[in-house]
C-alpha cells in the first residue's frame, strides 16, 4: 500500500499545552477515522495537516513530499482538500459559487486573462459550473434548482453536503472531513454516511480521513481507526479492535 | 417573436428612462433632483419587494448591446442636450472620474471587505505624479498619466504588503495614517507647490490638437469640455467593464471568499497575500489615472483636492451605491457628485447637508442603492434556476 500522507513525530504547544504530541499516522487508498474525546487534538492535528497551524515539531509528508513549512494554499494545490468541523461555507455566495471556490485550484485564469481574454475565461467557468453541478446532482439533485440561491437559506444537512461537494469538487488526493454528521438527526446522519460512501464509489483515487464521535458512523465506513487522548495516539487498528482496547474504553469513560 | 421584440423595447425604455432620471438630477436645481432620488428610492423598494427589479436586471442584461447603445448616446448627446451651460459638462466629467475611483475603491470594500480609508492619496498620487513631470520636467502628459498610474501602484505595493497581513481595524488604521501622511508630505514639499499647490498643467494633444480647445462640429461651437468628457466617459466605460469582468471571474470570486472567512478561502488554494494586494493595487491603478486625468482637465490641483475629507466622499460613493455592484458604484459616484455640487450654494451649511442627504439614504436603503448580488453565470440558463432571493439578504462582516 503506497502511503499517501504520512506524519513523523508531530507536536504543536499552545502557550503550555501540548495539543497534539509525538504524533506517527499514516494513511493509504483508505477511509481512517480519527477518534478521541473532546479536547483530545483532532482538529488541531487537521489544522496542521492543512497547513493552519505550524507543527511545534515533527514533519508531515505527503506523496513523500515534505509539506510541513507550506501555507495552506499550497496544500491545498498539491491536493489535499477539507472541510470544518463547524460548517463553513460562504453564506453570502451562492451555492454554485461556493462550488466554483472549490474548483479555483484547478483554474488558471489570472486577472489579467480575466480582463483581457473574458471568453477563454468565462469557458473555464462553464466548465466548472457543468462539473458542479454534477457532483452536486450526484449528492442531492434537489440543490442543483437551488444552485443560484445563497447558501444562507438552505438547511444544515444540504449545508454539510455542499461543504463536502466543495472539497471534493477538485479532485484532492486526500480529504479532511471534520465532524461530518455533527448537529444531523440519526436518519441525516444515515443518508450523510451514504453521500462520504459516494464519494469513494466515485473515486477510489480519494483518501479520507475522518473525524467522528458517532461510532456506527466510524465503524460503518472507516477501514481503520486511530483513537487520541490528550494528543497522544493510544490505539490503532480495525473499529473492532479500537472498541476492545482498554486505554480507549478508560479514555471515554474517564475523558 | 412579438413578445420578443416588446422586451426589446421595454429594455431600451427603462435604460432610456435611467439616462433621463440622471439628466433631470443633472440640470435641476438641488430640490428637485432630490425628489428624483426620493422617487427613485420609492422605485427600487418597491421593485424589490415584488422581485420586479430581477426582472429589469435581466431585461437590462439580455439587451446589452441596445442598452450601451443608448447610454453612450445619451453622453454623447449630452453636450448639446446641456445647450452651452458649461458648468453641467463639468459636473459630469468630475461624475466620470469620481466613478473610476470609486470602481477601483470597490475592488477593496467590496472585493475583499477592507475599507480602505486614503483612496484620495492614490488619487493623489496620480495626480500630482502626472502634474510633476509635465510641469518641471516637459513630459507629454499622456505619458505623465501612465507614470501617475505606475506610481499609485507602486504606492499601493508600499503601503499594502505589510497592512495586508493584518486584516480589519489594523488596515484601516495604516490607511487612515497614508492619508493623513499623505496631505501633511504634499504641504511640506516645496518643490511640487507646498500649499499653493500646482498650477498650469499642460492638457492633452492629439497631434497638435489640444484638450483644452473648444471643438467646431457642423457649425456649432462646443466648448472644451466635450474633449475631457468624451474621453473620460471612455475610459469609465473600459474600466467598468474590466471591473465587471472581473467581478464575474474566479478572481472577484476569491475576493468575496476572503472577505467572507479568509482561512476557508486560503484551505480553497487561494493566496490570501497576493490576492488581496491585488484588489489593492487595482484600486491604487484606477484611482491614479483618475487623478492624473483631473490634473490635465482642470489645469490646478491643490492639497484640498486629496484629503481626508475627499477619502470618505469616495468611500461614501462605494457603500451608497451598493458595495460589489458595478452599475451600482457608478450610480453613488453619480448622485454624490451631482449632490455635492448642487449643495455649494448652502456654502456653509454644505457638509452638513450632504451629510444629513447621506444618512437618510442610507436608512432607507442599508446596503445601497442597487446592493449585491448573487452572481448569475448564464443569463439564458438561468430561467430553469429559482430566480427569488437573488439579492444577498444576510448582513456580510
Ligand atoms: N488556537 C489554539 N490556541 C490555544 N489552544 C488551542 C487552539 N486550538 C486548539 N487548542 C486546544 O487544543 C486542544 C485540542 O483541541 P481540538 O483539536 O479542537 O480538540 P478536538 O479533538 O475536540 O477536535 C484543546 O484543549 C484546545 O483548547
Ligand atoms: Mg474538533
Amino acid at each position: 500500500m503506497m502511503g499517501v500522507l504520512r506524519t513523523e513525530r508531530v507536536s504543536i504547544d499552545f502557550g503550555g499545552l501540548r495539543a497534539v504530541d509525538n504524533l506517527d499516522f499514516q494513511i493509504g487508498d483508505e477511509i481512517v477515522g480519527l477518534i478521541g474525546p473532546n479536547g483530545s487534538g483532532k482538529t488541531t492535528f487537521l489544522n496542521i495537516i492543512s497547513g493552519i497551524y505550524k507543527p511545534t515539531r515533527g514533519r508531515v509528508y505527503f506523496n513523500g513530499e515534505d509539506i510541513t513549512s507550506l501555507p495552506p494554499h499550497m496544500i491545498r494545490a498539491k491536493g489535499i482538500a477539507r472541510t470544518f468541523q463547524t460548517n463553513r461555507l460562504c453564506l453570502n455566495l451562492s451555492i454554485l459559487d461556493n462550488m466554483l471556490l472549490g474548483l479555483y485550484c484547478q483554474q488558471q485564469t489570472t486577472w489579467w486573462q480575466a480582463i483581457f481574454m473574458s471568453s477563454s475565461s468565462s469557458r473555464e467557468i462553464k466548465l466548472g459550473i457543468e462539473k458542479s453541478l454534477a457532483i452536486l446532482a450526484h449528492f442531492n439533485p434537489a440543490l442543483i434548482t437551488r444552485a443560484y440561491e445563497p447558501v444562507m437559506t438552505i438547511p444544515l444537512i444540504d449545508r454539510r453536503r455542499i461543504e463536502i461537494a466543495r472539497a471534493v469538487v477538485g479532485d484532492p488526493r486526500l480529504v479532511l472531513l471534520d465532524e461530518p454528521t455533527a448537529g444531523l438527526n440519526s436518519e441525516e446522519t444515515n443518508q450523510m454516511i451514504n453521500d462520504i460512501a459516494k464519494i469513494r464509489r466515485r473515486s477510489s483515487q480519494i483518501s479520507i480521513i475522518i473525524i467522528e464521535h458517532d461510532m456506527t458512523v466510524i465503524s460503518r465506513i472507516t477501514e481503520r481507526v486511530v483513537c487520541l487522548n490528550a494528543g497522544q495516539k493510544i490505539a490503532e487498528g480495525t473499529f473492532s479492535e479500537v472498541a476492545r482496547n482498554e486505554l480507549v474504553r478508560t479514555a471515554y469513560l474517564g475523558g | 417573436m412579438g413578445n420578443k421584440i416588446y422586451r426589446y423595447s421595454l429594455a431600451g425604455l427603462s435604460t432610456l428612462g435611467i439616462c433621463m432620471a440622471l439628466y433631470v438630477c443633472l440640470s435641476s436645481a438641488l430640490l428637485v433632483a432630490l425628489i428624483v432620488i426620493a422617487l427613485a428610492i420609492v422605485i427600487l423598494s418597491v421593485g424589490e419587494r415584488k422581485n420586479v427589479i430581477d426582472k429589469v436586471y435581466r431585461l437590462i442584461g439580455d439587451n446589452k448591446a441596445l442598452n450601451l447603445g443608448i447610454i453612450a448616446l445619451f453622453i454623447l448627446l449630452l453636450p448639446f442636450l446641456v445647450q452651452g451651460n458649461n458648468y453641467l459638462l463639468h459636473i459630469a466629467i468630475m461624475a466620470g472620474i469620481f466613478s473610476i475611483v470609486a470602481l477601483g475603491l470597490n475592488f477593496q470594500i467590496g472585493g475583499i471587505g477592507q475599507i480602505n480609508f486614503a483612496p484620495a492619496a492614490f488619487y493623489g498620487m496620480g495626480a500630482y505624479t502626472s502634474a510633476f513631470l509635465s510641469v518641471k520636467m516637459g513630459l507629454s502628459p499622456w505619458l505623465g498619466t501612465l507614470c501617475g498610474l505606475l506610481m499609485a501602484i507602486v504606492l499601493g505595493v508600499v503601503v499594502g504588503f505589510p497592512a495586508l497581513k493584518a486584516r480589519g481595524y489594523y488596515l484601516s488604521l495604516v490607511t487612515i495614517a497614508l492619508q493623513i501622511i499623505f496631505t501633511l508630505m504634499i504641504v511640506n514639499s516645496p518643490w511640487i507647490g507646498g500649499p499653493n499647490g500646482i498650477p498650469g498643467i499642460p492638457s492633452y494633444q492629439i497631434g497638435g490638437f489640444s484638450f483644452r480647445t473648444p471643438v467646431a462640429l457642423g457649425g456649432i461651437q462646443l466648448p472644451y469640455q466635450v474633449n475631457f468628457l468624451y474621453l473620460v466617459y471612455i475610459l469609465l466605460a473600459l474600466f467598468a467593464l474590466a471591473a465587471n469582468r472581473l467581478y464575474n471571474s474566479r478572481v472577484g470570486l476569491a475576493w468575496n471568499a476572503i472577505e467572507q472567512d479568509p482561512i476557508v478561502a486560503a484551505c480553497q488554494g487561494i493566496n490570501l497575500t497576493n490576492t488581496q494586494l491585488l484588489a489593492f493595487c487595482l484600486g491604487a491603478a484606477y484611482a491614479g489615472i483618475a487623478g492624473a486625468i483631473y490634473g490635465h482637465y482642470t489645469s490646478f490641483i491643490g492639497v484640498e483636492n486629496f484629503d481626508f475629507s475627499q477619502s470618505l466622499i469616495f468611500i461614501c460613493m462605494v457603500i451608497l451605491g451598493g458595495t460589489d455592484n458595478v452599475p451600482g458604484v457608478v450610480l453613488g459616484a453619480v448622485l454624490l457628485t451631482m449632490i455635492d455640487e448642487k449643495l455649494r450654494d448652502f456654502s456653509g451649511y454644505r457638509l452638513l447637508m450632504y451629510g444629513i442627504v447621506l444618512i437618510i439614504i442610507l436608512i432607507i436603503r442599508p446596503k445601497g442603492l442597487l446592493p449585491k448580488r448573487i452572481r448569475v453565470y448564464q443569463q439564458k440558463d438561468r430561467s430553469e434556476y429559482s430566480s427569488h432571493s437573488a439579492v444577498v439578504t444576510g448582513g456580510s462582516r
